[in-house]
């Protein structure tokens, strides 16, 4: 293994409550990792509410609004109404597929830009890089996938994987479309058992994983046989759904090696594949491996052996205590001690979607220009991430984004010497420059909006300080804040600063006052935004 | 002096590239002596990975096992008409989109290594390619076979690279992804590239590691910034200075956009010693040939991506000259089962071929035709004869001239050697044609090179002289027979760089340049 230099042991690996301090640092540790971007508003607010109140907030679901049509190109939805239940043109649908998708990424997009004070957008994003399909040929089965990892995100995981496994674009993602009971195709067997539910132990011998065998994935893709699906970019069906096609099912008995206790499973038709999960949720590896993988996503990247002793057995037992329901694991871990220990924080690189959405939400940036434009917007933001590295709704290969499963680097895998050149000038064009521009409308980070949600915006010194609060996982030095502080005042005494400030609030609507303070944040923004801190979360 | 001051300097000094002037200098002395190698820097390799798992015997297909072959992959079986030949091989052909690859085959710069894989094989692609990048078996092994011969020769990397002595970065990641074959312990060797002439300077900084998972986040962020600037600048400074003379790039082709950028970075005189690139679909569950024309689909336009590609690169560093210096590779992390599938498709399998190409191959085929039984054998694969690792370390010791005690603790079992790549000959070959001229092979050398000249029956006095004309070695110096003479001389004395090995005949005086480099 590679030897991580000088890292510290947590100083607690208690799964019990926390019950230390409850100040603004650890507020902002809990909202930076469940959310893309909490603004200073919310880190304070949940300082005041407590630690309970503020993850029983979290851990409730909003609705939101399905993505609608902003592009001509759509050609049976009308303009500013939703498609996710509209058939496809008779002839050349591909155009209005197109323009389906680009709205899907757009609401993508916006349901991350105007998040609320709610673990879903992350969870959900948790969901996409574990079952890692891609936008399918029909956009509302995208759509209807998304949908289902929204529904289930926080809910029962066994629910989930049943429903999951007959999704229609899971079914085409890993071709169980073409898994018939004359040629079955593995795709998706193998990938159920390696990386949806058991995941692979160490190969103990030819064909043998530990925690199953290849017959395994051999008997499951005959039970999984049969399925198709109705309706995809149909003409006439308003949307498409998963089929059961008894003659494509294999209906013989399915022997499970001795890692499923020798389970048999009978042909059983439509549910086969519910009474085959059934049996791999009786497998207590099972939970241990999910746990492990939201301890990676939400706390550290690196699973110490003390770690994978005491707070995964504690997690695991919780997930299976709870008929693997995921709010109660991630409710405890996020209660616990462990969760808030000082060396935990700023242990990951914020992922493309993080370092985007921490710079535009914490100024409650969001376009506020016509619906078309609107979406314009967001699709650039999508091409933003896309340059980065993420593409929401496209992983870049069945497991999901290796910076989530590489050893050793892990989140490390988001930094190289193109992706930070990329990361370094969004963040410049977004703050000093004309920001994204649409139809000659402009969208840059909302510089004023944030400064004036601060706790004392005409003190140059708690603005720096709110900020970086705001901005960096930990306190930064001393001659740091000078040096940003500096760039806020422009090198000028504080109350120069204090002066400004005021006159700007004491007329406001006026740009020649409004101007030069937005000027001066922006530049503070700007050099944040090439902070390594400001790259950690 | 600071680290942050001294990549400062680097950036600064790195425009003007040293070896341009020497090749000034040597004009002086005789233009035509030194037309081989502009750069001279060493060998390099090209590494190209098959993302996915590519269907091997849809690939290099074993026509002796042709008819067993139609009773398990008959919905995806090319026709024998449309298999491309390959010479001197005749139960061997190539999937009908590799005319470029058939060229370079019967042209002598190709070459195939059979049912390539590791014992016990694996179809998961993440512990698979993990196998394949680190060249171990071990779960836990983390670095990359190339980053742990890296580190044995560049300790204490990345924190004190680049530096004085090395400049460029030590191999290339072409895309927006590093490589974990150049998985150090402490750090990637790869210093990834989308576009070599892309300039923009980062704001450093230094941060200091505190001790934690944050410090040592800090750190790696203050070095990935400063390596980004002094690597950026020496990466735009070749690509800028260098050339591309072929016609034979399709522009829409990804992978020939990359090689172009290679050989641009290569001729510019940039000392990178890997670049590796991807390709990524190869995982053809369905529809991997067309329901219409089994000779067309995604398996075929991957292929002919990756072929057109490489015979592009190769008609390019032909035209630079500087064919000899450079070779290649693929790999993929497995291959894919005998029988195909419903959907037009291929499942995860285990052993399949890989591909070298360069000058110094040869007709190569390397291993027997896999064996293909006339029933289906659920899930069954092919055979592993050779294993990957060996490969690996044929590469590092007869392409970079690693000593073979130093590559046997790279890897956990006990390594076998292969002779392909071994002592790139034909610039042998080719000076065969003129045999008068002497020559010095292998050049660039680490450790051992061979002076081969001709004389007459008289006295000869060979010498090593730096580029100031200093005497560094004497190599020979006594009478000898009318013949062609091969003289083996040991570098390991020498330090690094560039020499001139000047020959005094009665009959006249001959010099050729080489050049001295360190073990990879």
């Amino acid at each position: 293994m590679i030897p991580e230099q000088n890292v510290e042991t947590p100083v607690s690996l208690s799964m019990s409550p926390y019950s230390g301090a409850w100040t603004s640092s650890e507020a902002s540790h809990l909202l930076k990792r469940t959310m893309f971007g909490p603004t200073f508003q919310q880190i304070q607010d949940s300082v005041t509410n407590g630690i309970d109140a503020t993850i029983a907030n979290l851990l409730t679901v909003p609705l939101i609004n399905p993505p609608l049509t902003y592009e001509s190109t759509e050609a049976i939805a009308a303009f500013g109404t939703t498609w996710v239940t509209s058939v496809y043109p008779t002839g050349d649908s591909q155009p209005t597929e197109n323009t389906r998708n680009s709205s899907l990424s757009a609401w993508m997009m916006q349901k991350i830009n105007t998040e609320s004070l709610s673990i879903i957008e992350k969870m959900s994003l948790f969901w996409q890089n574990h079952f890692s399909a891609e936008y399918t040929f029909d956009a509302r089965a995208t759509y209807n996938y998304h949908t289902l990892i929204r529904t289930h995100a926080l809910g029962d995981f066994k629910q989930f994987v049943k429903e999951m496994s007959v999704d229609p674009s899971m079914l085409f993602f890993l071709n169980s479309v073409s898994n018939q009971v004359f040629s079955p195709n593995e795709n998706f067997a193998r990938e159920l058992l390696e990386l949806y539910t058991i995941g692979k132990g160490p190969q103990v011998a030819s064909g043998d994983y530990t925690n199953y065998k290849e017959q395994d994935v051999l008997e499951g893709a005959k039970i999984l046989t049969g399925w198709t699906v109705d309706g995809m970019r149909s003409d006439t069906i308003a949307t498409p759904v998963a089929a059961f096609n008894p003659s494509y099912h294999d209906t013989s008995s399915k022997q499970l090696s001795s890692h499923f206790g020798d389970a048999v499973i009978a042909s059983n038709g439509a549910t086969e594949y519910q009474d085959y999960l059934d049996v791999i949720f009786q497998q207590p590896a099972l939970a241990t491996f999910i746990c492990k993988k939201l301890y990676r996503f939400f706390v550290n990247y690196d699973l110490t052996s003390d770690v994978e002793l005491t707070v995964i057995p504690v997690m695991a037992n919780t997930f299976i205590t709870n008929s693997y329901s995921i709010s109660a694991v991630i409710e405890e871990l996020l209660k616990s001690e462990h969760f808030y220990d000082v060396s935990l924080r700023g242990t990951m690189i914020k992922n493309p979607l993080e370092l985007i959405f921490s710079m535009i939400n914490t100024s409650n940036s969001v376009p506020n220009f016509d619906l078309a434009t609107n979406l314009e917007m967001y699709t650039n933001i999508y091409y933003f991430t896309s340059s980065l590295g993420q593409s929401y709704g496209a992983p870049p290969n069945v497991g999901g984004w290796p910076a989530y499963y590489q050893a050793p680097s892990y989140s490390k895998l988001w930094i190289n010497s193109t992706y930070i050149k990329q990361r370094f000038m969004i963040g410049y064009y977004i703050t000093m420059l004309t920001g994204i521009q649409v139809n000659g409308n402009f969208f840059k980070i909302n510089a004023l909006t944030l400064v004036d949600g601060l706790s004392s915006p005409s003190n140059p010194v708690s603005v720096i300080d709110d900020l970086c609060i705001v901005f960096c996982p930990k306190a930064i030095g001393a001659i740091q804040k000078l040096t940003l502080k500096a760039i806020l005042t422009n090198g000028l005494p504080d109350f120069e600063w204090t002066t400004q400030y005021t006159d700007y609030i004491n007329n406001s609507g006026t740009t020649t006052y409004s101007d030069p303070v937005r000027i001066r944040v922006e530049n503070v923004l700007a050099s944040i935004f090439q902070m390594p801190e400001f790259q950690t979360v | 002096m600071k680290r942050r001051d001294f990549v400062k300097n680097i950036s600064l000094a790195s425009v003007a590239t040293p070896f341009i002037l020497n090749d000034l200098k040597f004009q002086a002395i005789g233009k035509e002596l030194f037309s081989t190698v502009k750069s001279a820097e060493g060998k390099v390799l090209i590494i190209i990975r098959l993302g996915g798992g590519n269907d091997g015997l849809n690939t290099v297909i074993p026509l002796d096992q042709y008819a067993n072959l139609t009773i398990q992959r008959s919905n995806i079986i090319i026709p024998e008409s449309n298999i491309l030949s390959l010479a001197s091989n005749p139960t061997l052909g190539l999937h009908p989109s590799m005319t470029g690859m058939q060229s370079m085959f019967n042209n002598g710069k190709m070459g195939i290594i059979q049912n390539v894989g590791y014992p016990v094989q694996n179809r998961s692609h993440f512990r698979s390619s993990d196998i394949w990048h680190t060249g171990l078996m071990d779960p836990s092994a983390s670095t990359g076979w190339l980053g742990r011969d890296f580190d044995n020769s560049y300790p204490n990397f990345p924190a004190d690279y680049p530096n004085t002595t090395y400049t460029d970065p030590f191999a290339i990641s072409m895309g927006s992804e590093v490589s974990s074959t150049c998985q150090g312990v402490m750090g990637n060797f790869s210093h990834s590239v989308e576009d070599p002439t892309d300039s923009f300077n980062l704001t450093e900084s230094t941060q200091a590691n505190d001790g934690t998972y944050f410090g040592s986040h800090m750190q790696y962020l203050s070095t990935i910034i400063s390596q980004t600037n002094a690597y950026g600048s020496k990466v735009q400074a070749s690509a800028t200075a260098g050339q591309s003379l072929s016609t034979l790039y399709d522009a829409n082709n990804p992978i020939a956009v990359q090689l172009r950028y290679i050989a641009k970075m290569i001729s510019g005189g940039l000392k990178t010693k890997v670049y590796i690139l991807n390709i990524n679909g190869f995982d053809t569950h369905d529809s991997q040939v067309s329901s219409t024309n089994v000779t067309l689909g995604n398996h075929a336009d991957l292929l002919k991506k990756l072929s057109d590609a490489v015979r592009a690169f190769q008609d390019d560093l032909s035209l630079l000259n500087l064919e000899d210096r450079v070779a290649g590779m693929t790999y993929s992390e497995f291959g894919r089962q005998i029988a195909s599938n419903a959907s037009l498709g291929t499942d995860h399998g285990d052993a399949a071929p890989l591909f070298l190409f360069g000058t110094c191959i040869g007709q190569l085929v390397v291993g027997p035709n896999p064996i293909i039984g006339n029933q289906i054998v659920d899930q069954e694969g092919i055979n592993m004869q050779i294993d990957f690792r060996d490969v690996y370390a044929s590469v590092l010791k007869n392409w970079f001239e690693v000593p073979e005690a130093e590559i046997q603790p790279l890897f956990e079992h006990q390594v076998t050697f292969y002779g392909f790549l071994n002592g790139c000959s034909v610039g042998l070959d080719e000076n065969s044609k003129d045999i008068s001229k002497a020559i010095v092979f292998p050049n660039p050398a680490a450790n051992q090179t061979t002076i081969r000249f001709n004389s007459q029956s008289e006295w000869v006095k060979i010498e090593i002289l730096d580029l100031t004309g200093k005497s560094v070695a004497t190599v020979f110096d006594g009478n000898l027979d009318k013949d062609t003479h091969s003289i083996p001389c040991d570098l390991t004395g020498v330090s690094s760089g560039q020499y001139i090995v000047t020959i005094n005949k009665k009959s006249g005086v001959e010099m050729v340049k080489f050049m001295k480099v360190k073990a990879i």
